[in-house]
């Protein structure tokens, strides 16, 4: 069931009030989090203000917005007026911005309870958390793995039951693979169906919020609140239809692709797992079509030209003359941005902004940035003719179940290859969610995800939900830790 | 095959000060992802595909009217040196 509406019940049942239900989160953050590291701001007066303002309105037998008293947690890439928003990066440590993320305007309107800022790589720029300058967050499943990246605080929160749902941002897999890291639901919207003004952009071509939470019914509702168009974003688009209410749609008939090129270097067990899905999804009466998508060879060389070609332009404006850190010993202007930029970046950041510089580069520019956005082009093609032959995509989330602690520390190739399954869906600015669907011999969760055609959201949303609700309990496991609810 | 010479160009385009005993990694790890990104360079090009926009938004205009900004204080508060209302940097330009 619904986690969130489960408690919206609560706290219009009075069983809890809003306050003391924030303080049982705050308390267990205080305790858990010095070991997951899920959070690197905690929000306490803000959270326990609006949760106070919910009680009253409760006491007046007003009833309650479906996000309204909820404990969540944000990113630390969405600004936060008056809260300091860092991006896990020295540069923009004791930044403190000026307005607000559209994302929390619309949550914050609705009295959402903000526990903290959660934990991210570097501007987003990794896949294990390790690249922030806070430290990375641990799984909530076993402290020795990763919770992934970027969005690993987020998922870490959700997992460890230190929030009821967080907003994660995905630019290349970052809500996906540590939702499927911590055996939660990641929700990867249509690029363009929530604004991403506030956002701090690491790729804006690319860069898309949405929900990590506990199940598919919690991801449709939040999608449901924050999708809107949004005259600032100006590539906004906002939802052309509301989730939550459409979950209850039977799949008999529902043509399911499946491309063999995801399959490719994927762990025998996760293969094994998403097999199992695809006989639950027969059993429901889905049709099982095989597609061709040979293009998403070039995903990943064309995801990391085009990410960081943005990167290098977007990172541009850290300068330390408007905000953010400064150098404090230089001879001029140009020294002072230079030193400011290297002391305060972090090294994958500094090699990502070298990477995008190069390839934008005269002479680099027609080999590299140009052709890449041409083979963006036939990528969003080959996906538009899969999906004249089926209605949604299955495929593996990551070729792994969590890393290991340390992962950063290797080759950067190897890392970038882990994003292998996430990318493509970026590229082509399409709906994807990631949900578990079993664990290895280890325990670890493992995650598939849904692909839908270009705001198709609430179809893929349907689709995983009646996957859910055949296997529920053989999919989610909760942790021991946080608030159980 | 990157060099040594390229990574000081590039860390210059980009405004970054690499220490000179950063440069010999540097030069390895860029050259080996550099090498990955070379792999679009055996697609076959396909002439008819040019990228704009993933939605198809062209240009999303708004009306030209002055509305209600930030106030100069706010935006200063975030600066590490500001002064009469500006943001303070080193003098940067020269009497000829």
């Amino acid at each position: 069931m619904s986690r969130i509406k489960y408690i919206n019940n609560l706290l219009e049942t009075g069983e809890v009030s809003c306050v003391e239900l924030t303080k049982k989160y705050l308390d267990s953050i205080e305790k858990e989090n010095k070991i997951l590291n899920a959070y690197v701001k905690i929000t306490q007066e803000t959270a326990l203000k609006t949760a106070k303002k919910v009680d009253e309105k409760i006491s007046k037998g007003e009833k309650l917005l479906p996000l309204e008293g909820i404990p969540m947690s944000l990113k630390d890439n969405m600004s936060t007026k008056d809260i300091e928003t860092t991006c896990c990066s020295n540069i923009l440590k004791g930044y403190v911005p000026i307005y607000n993320a559209t994302v929390w305007d619309i949550i914050k309107n609705q009295n959402a309870v903000l526990l903290g800022k959660t934990n991210m790589d570097e501007f987003a720029m990794g896949s294990s958390c390790e690249t922030s300058c806070f430290g990375g967050a641990l799984n909530p499943h076993d402290i020795k793995h990763v919770a992934g990246g970027s969005s690993g605080g987020a998922a870490s929160s959700v997992a460890g039951n230190l929030a009821v749902y967080g907003l994660g941002s995905d630019t290349g897999g970052s809500i996906r693979q540590p939702a499927s890291f911590c055996g939660l639901v990641g929700f990867k919207p249509t690029y363009g169906a929530v604004s991403r003004y506030g956002l701090i952009a690491y790729a804006s071509s690319l860069d898309q919020i949405g929900p990590i939470a506990s199940c598919v019914e919690d991801a449709a509702i939040i999608y449901d609140a924050i999708s809107d168009y949004d005259s600032k974003d100006s590539t906004s688009r906002g939802s052309r239809t509301k989730t939550a209410n459409s979950l209850n749609k039977c799949i008999k008939g529902i043509k399911i692709g499946i491309a063999k090129e995801y399959f490719e270097g994927i762990r025998d067990d996760i293969k094994s797992s998403i097999q199992e899905a695809v006989k639950v999804y027969e059993d429901l009466g889905a049709e099982i079509v095989h597609v061709d998508l040979p293009q998403i060879k070039y995903a990943l060389p064309v995801y990391y030209i085009i990410a960081c070609a943005e990167a290098s332009s977007n990172l541009g404006r850290y300068d330390g003359i408007r905000y953010g850190y400064r150098t404090s010993f230089y001879s001029d202007v140009d020294d002072m941005i230079c030193k400011t930029r290297s002391e305060g970046f972090g090294k994958e950041v500094q090699r990502r902004i070298m990477l995008g510089t190069y390839v934008l580069s005269a002479g680099y520019y027609d080999a590299y940035y140009k052709k890449a956005q041409k083979l963006r082009g036939s990528i969003v093609k080959a996906f538009k003719n899969v999906f004249d032959s089926c209605d949604v995509m299955l495929a593996p989330t990551v070729p792994t179940t969590a890393f290991e602690l340390n992962f950063t520390s290797k080759d950067p190739i190897e890392t970038y290859m882990t994003d292998i399954c996430t990318v493509p869906v970026n590229i082509a600015g399409l709906p994807a969610v990631s949900i578990p669907c079993g664990f290895d011999d280890k325990g670890l969760p493992i995650g598939m995800q849904l692909i839908g055609n270009s705001f198709e959201d609430a179809v893929i949303l349907n689709a995983a939900y009646q996957y859910e609700h055949q296997v529920k309990n053989k999919i989610y496991k909760q942790t021991d830790i946080g608030v159980r609810i | 095959m990157i060099t040594h010479e390229d990574i000081l160009k590039i860390a210059k385009l980009a405004k970054l000060s690499v220490k000179e005993t950063e440069i010999e990694q540097l030069t390895k790890d860029m050259s080996e992802i550099i090498k990955f990104a070379d792999t679009i360079n055996t697609a076959v090009e396909d002439k008819d595909e040019e990228f704009d926009d993933i939605n198809n938004i062209v240009n999303a205009y708004h009306e030209d009217e002055v509305i209600k900004s930030f106030d100069k204080e706010e935006i200063l508060k975030n600066s590490e040196s500001v002064g009469n209302g500006c943001f303070v940097v080193k003098k940067h330009v020269n009497r000829r």
